[in-house]
């Protein structure tokens, strides 16, 4: 949920810069609009819908991310000529990475995890176990590609506890990017422009 | 009169459109970094059911 942020931070920021520049607020020209929710279809069944995460036997659980992850690259791909586009795309393929590295979940160390709300002491950990939506629980020297786990926790002067992972932090920059820089209205004179 | 109907008509239809299509772009964004984001935000490791061998 600490995503959402940046669609909350980048919207009022595009905004602004629209009205600055004394324009319309327009949303980006996405093509392909339908392959997100394809994509999320996946995500739905194994992490989101409570009703419905234990159903899938776990190997099939396990790969449904990451298909997931490729159907959206596939998205961000078809639609990275947009600003912050080629941003959101590495954080993207640094998650795929980690998550294809790591049994098709996020990893997040016993420590990592004490510290987020619900969390219980590293001691008390049970390894490979399931945490939050997307996680499961690993210590850092059985983790592959650690660094690109869920590994950073935000301040505690937010007051709001969440473990992220590097590849977060480019999704957040990439959708902020991507809202707070909107496309120009298409000038209509263009035309005629085209002829002085 | 008929032709300032039309015209007003037209213009509400498409700033309709185009508040529409930013609600449907905002939640279609939405579900793109929730899709491609990883955080944890909660649970704990007493959450969640076993998975098979990493």
């Amino acid at each position: 949920m600490i995503l959402l942020a940046a669609l909350v931070l980048g919207l009022p920021a595009g905004w602004g810069l629209a009205r600055w520049q004394g324009r319309q607020y327009r949303a980006p020209d996405l093509k392909y609009l339908w392959l997100i929710p394809a994509a999320f279809a996946p995500q739905l069944v194994v992490a989101y819908w409570p009703a419905t995460r234990e159903l899938l036997p776990p190997p099939a659980a396990a790969a449904a991310l990451p298909v997931s992850l490729v159907a959206f690259l596939a998205f961000v791909w078809l639609n990275r000529g947009l600003p912050g586009m080629p941003v959101l795309l590495v954080g993207l393929v640094l998650n795929l990475v980690v998550l294809a590295a790591n049994g098709g979940w996020m990893p997040i160390s016993p420590e990592t995890a004490s510290q987020l709300p619900g969390g219980s002491a590293p001691e008390a950990a049970v390894l490979e176990m399931r945490i939050g939506e997307k996680d499961i629980l690993l210590r850092p020297e059985d983790t592959r590609l650690e660094l690109l786990s869920d590994r950073f926790l935000l301040p505690d002067w937010i007051g709001y506890r969440a473990a992220f992972s590097l590849g977060d932090m480019f999704v957040a920059a990439g959708a902020f990017w991507l809202l707070a820089s909107p496309p120009r209205a298409p000038n209509p004179n263009r035309r005629e422009n085209a002829h002085i | 009169m008929n032709k300032k109907l039309a015209q007003l008509i037209f213009l509400s239809n498409r700033i309709n459109r185009q508040h529409v299509q930013l609600v449907v772009v905002i939640l279609s964004l939405a579900m793109l970094i929730l899709g491609i984001g990883a955080p944890s935000d909660g649970g704990g490791p007493t959450r969640g059911r076993l998975v098979g061998g990493v």
